[in-house]
């Protein structure tokens, strides 16, 4: 039971942080048909900046959180308007936004290093302490990671579902052209998309370093995971990703109980490829569509 | 003259203008440098047909270098194989991982290729690396199966120690230089042979492409185990030229640093892989001093390449062909987007 | 009063010319027709009327306003409707969430409510299947969906690219009754069609496009009253 509790805590915890990356991949895929390779640094920077504003300007918690979003928020609009709007037009768009993107989040990580160093920090965004569950102690920091995943994916869902912001993003994401002949603004909406992934990044990036620390290559193993519950769950799948992330937490907590660390990716890679041997577009995928 | 026998001509042309190099500058930091050129020749060039003309978004071509290199070592370290053995054999390997990768990643949409490559290679690397678990207890010390974080030293070499003595490293230079241009006249023959044109009727028209018999996987499989040949020999060679093989061959700045000279070259083109190898070399040579903003140079590089220059530096002698702002509709007018368009 | 003037238009993907010096007007409260075998542009020049295509030279004017400058969102803002060739639903959305999104710009929503109750009232068919997804609906559902789109967005000129496309005869005679009958309230409507006869029974004016220009235009009366016009340009 103990154990039960225990991988189920730290399961869910992992499936929060990376639903919320996540769902920003999925939200750009889907809506520009863009892989943002620069998703990794995105989180890095947004755990930096958030360390920066708590540590060095000593703020509290709320405003480093606020300060990385914006920063975060920033920085995808910048891809936006530098990278991805001078390419549209180009049919290559797809191979050449990922290989530019590879190229911007270097840029991003390259600039952690000269500003930060190399060395590990430690993440202040920390609540000590845990509370007592099924005889285990669950951290608070866990129980804050989910709640603040939980109120980000709700944010995100109302955002989508019930504003008009919301829906011009989603009718983008189903058909381009039809959403250009309705009158939305497409240009807005890929600023929109990148600016929002952008934040969700940074506070992703800040949950996993709350619990692994800083280091300026800390966002490549949670982008290629976040990427991959991507594809998963159908690339472009906004619910579909929340839920495949969910699930991939927790199976990642399985594997590394019963298999520990060193193999948990790999295993994790192997029943992926499965998967999509199975279902070539990913367990919940059509076609690149933005669904709620 | 057909632009295949011109592009051969041309290679062979080059390939004795190198070979006469070494009797001219026969210092050693030149030759073995050139050596790395063609070592790093040889996995670009290779990608740039995966990438470029097969359309296939993949980035385990490091991964495939380092079993070229790591099949090798271990090879000539656990089984005692000469390396002139163990180098095909190894290669042999590197096409079968990639015909396991191609089956399980090629059936899918171009993203997901990526996507999965890049995890693929990543996972190799964690196994490489994370196995701290002892094979074998050398004098040395520990080592893992896969030799873990200090990878392989003295497997054995070439045998150019014993002809040429100090003047070794010129040895390894011929056979870098006869490994180069045999992978660039096989480039040359499928760049410029129906091959690449069956890809390019799969990009244009996909369906009608398929209705004439052009059947994607096959040819995608084909040109992803061909070139994982001669990656896998590449990366033979690299293990055999230093001597010692690691993790490094993993880094993520090495794949950045190759898939640079891909694009700023021109990707897809028949000269534009070595040509950006060349040049980003010869930047990195210059730029030594600069050390710390290589990779943000590096990064910068490629961003501003794609943006400004996708065709790349040969591109730019290439005749425009569909080039220009189609359609202001984003993708063109294709709304589920497929990837496997190259520049 | 002339609404939509084009002039000298030229337009194409990549490096293929499709619209060459295309020229033609339409005037207010008219109900056109632009005809031609396919792979003429006739599609083409409805989308670079709407801006999804740019164009390389020429000029459009609605009301006297250039508008081949703008973006495609400005262009619907300024009043052209486009409804596409093969409908460009959204399909995971309802019936009814298409059509809301036909009255997405603000100048529309107001009127919204209204616009829906008319479209329900023409399309009954689509009041039925309100709640249902549109990539389950069948195709001449599909077309009702488009055309019922493009009316809640208002506008003063209603472009439909080919709306007989694919469906059955039956369907096709309930479309184009629907569309008689938007003519007869007056609207301006500009359709692209491959089967010119049906039309020209309709159409006030013709237009007959050939390899990129307008190679004739006339009444509709008179297309049908002279076949060789057609057969001459499919060299029948």
């Amino acid at each position: 039971m103990e154990i039960f509790v225990q991988v189920l805590a730290s399961g869910l915890t992992l499936g929060a942080m990376y639903a919320v990356s996540t769902i920003g991949l999925a939200l750009v895929y889907g809506a520009l048909n863009m892989l943002n390779m620069a998703q990794g640094a995105l989180l890095a920077f947004g755990g930096y900046v958030c360390f920066y504003v708590m540590q060095q300007l000593g703020l509290p918690a709320p405003v480093g959180v606020l300060a990385a979003m914006v920063v975060g928020a920033a920085l995808g609009l910048t891809i936006y308007l530098l990278v991805a709007r001078p390419m549209l037009a180009s049919p290559a768009f797809e191979t050449q936004i990922f290989i530019a993107t590879i190229g911007i989040g270097s840029v991003l990580q390259s600039v952690i290093l000269q500003l930060f160093g190399p060395q590990p920090k430690a993440q202040p965004m920390t609540l000590p302490g845990g509370v007592s569950l099924g005889g285990v102690v669950v951290p608070w920091q866990n129980i804050l990671i989910l709640a603040v995943a939980a109120a980000m994916l709700a944010g995100v869902a109302w955002l989508l579902g019930r504003t008009r912001a919301g829906l011009a993003i989603r009718a983008t994401a189903q058909s381009r052209e039809a959403a250009q002949l309705m009158g939305i603004r497409i240009g807005r909406v890929y600023a929109q998309v990148l600016a929002l992934s952008g934040a969700l990044a940074a506070l992703s990036g800040i949950m996993v370093s709350s619990l692994s620390g800083l280091l300026p290559t800390m966002g490549a193993d949670p982008m290629l995971k976040a990427f991959v519950i991507c594809v998963v769950a159908g690339l472009g799948n906004v619910p579909g990703a929340a839920i495949a992330a969910l699930l991939l937490g927790i199976l990642e907590a399985v594997i590394q109980y019963i298999f520990g660390v060193q193999y948990a990716f790999a295993i994790l890679l192997a029943l992926v490829i499965g998967v999509l041997i199975w279902r070539p577009y990913g367990l919940f995928g059509k076609r690149q569509v933005v669904r709620l | 003259m057909t632009a295949r026998r011109r592009d051969i001509l041309l290679s062979l042309g080059f390939a004795a203008l190198l070979a006469l190099v070494p009797l001219v500058f026969s210092t050693r930091y030149i030759i073995s440098q050139i050596t790395v050129f063609f070592i790093w020749g040889l996995v670009v060039t290779q990608w740039n047909l995966v990438l470029g003309v097969a359309g296939i978004f993949s980035l385990a071509q490091m991964a495939l270098f380092a079993i070229g290199a790591y099949g090798t070592a271990m090879l000539a370290y656990y089984v005692g194989l000469p390396l002139l053995a163990a180098m095909p054999v190894a290669a042999l390997v590197t096409v079968a991982a990639s015909l396991l990768i191609g089956f399980a990643c090629l059936r899918l949409k171009g993203a997901y290729v990526a996507l999965l490559t890049l995890a693929i290679a990543q996972v190799i690397y964690l196994i490489v690396v994370n196995d701290t678990a002892c094979f074998t207890n050398p004098p040395s010390g520990c080592l893992p199966l896969f030799g873990g974080v200090r990878g392989f030293s003295r497997f054995g070499d070439l045998g150019f120690r014993e002809l040429l003595g100090s003047k070794f490293y010129i040895g390894h230079y011929y056979v870098g230089l006869a490994l180069l241009l045999a992978a660039q006249v096989f480039c040359i023959v499928l760049i410029r042979g129906p091959l690449s044109l069956a890809f390019r009727a799969l990009r244009d028209n996909p369906g009608y492409a398929m209705s004439r018999g052009v059947g994607k996987l096959r040819y995608q499989l084909w040109v992803f185990g061909l070139s994982a040949f001669f990656t896998g020999l590449a990366g033979a060679f690299y293990a055999a030229n230093f001597g010692v093989v690691g993790p490094i061959v993993f880094s993520v700045s090495m794949l950045l640093f190759l898939l640079a000279m891909i694009v700023v070259g021109g990707m897809g083109t028949v000269w534009g892989p070595l040509l950006g190898a060349a040049l980003l070399m010869a930047a990195d040579e210059g730029l030594r001093e600069v050390g710390t903003f290589r990779e943000i140079g590096l990064g910068l590089v490629l961003a501003v390449f794609v943006i400004l220059l996708p065709r790349g530096i040969a591109g730019l002698a290439r005749k425009t062909e569909a080039g220009g702002p189609a359609s202001r509709a984003g993708t063109g007018r294709k709304q589920v987007a497929d990837s496997s368009d190259a520049i | 009063m002339s609404l939509l003037e084009i002039q000298g238009l030229e337009a194409g993907y990549g490096a293929q010319a499709v619209l060459r010096d295309l020229s033609l007007e339409i005037v207010e409260g008219s109900f056109a027709a632009l005809v031609g075998p396919n792979g003429h542009g006739k599609s083409t020049a409805l989308r670079t009327v709407s801006g999804l295509v740019r164009a390389r030279a020429g000029l459009i004017r609605l009301a006297g306003e250039r508008i081949d400058r703008l973006r495609p969102d400005q262009i619907v803002a300024a009043g052209i409707v486009h409804v596409p060739q093969g409908d460009m639903l959204f399909p995971e959305m309802t019936v009814l969430e298409n059509l809301r999104l036909g009255a997405y710009l603000p100048q529309a929503a107001t009127h919204a409510a209204n616009r829906l109750e008319e479209v329900f009232a023409l399309l009954p068919k689509l009041a039925e299947r309100k709640h249902q997804v549109a990539c389950t609906l069948s195709g001449g559902e599909r077309r009702m969906v488009g055309i019922g789109r493009g009316l809640m967005a208002g506008g003063r000129i209603l472009m439909l690219d080919e709306p007989s496309l694919g469906l059955a005869p039956i369907v096709i005679d309930q479309i184009y009754d629907i569309v008689q009958r938007l003519a007869a309230s007056g609207r301006t409507i500009l359709v692209v069609e491959e089967n010119a006869m049906r039309i020209a029974e309709m159409a006030d004016r013709m237009h007959l496009m050939d390899n990129g220009r307008i190679a004739w235009s006339g009444p509709g009366s008179e297309f049908l009253s002279r076949p060789e016009i057609l057969s001459a340009y499919l060299g029948g």
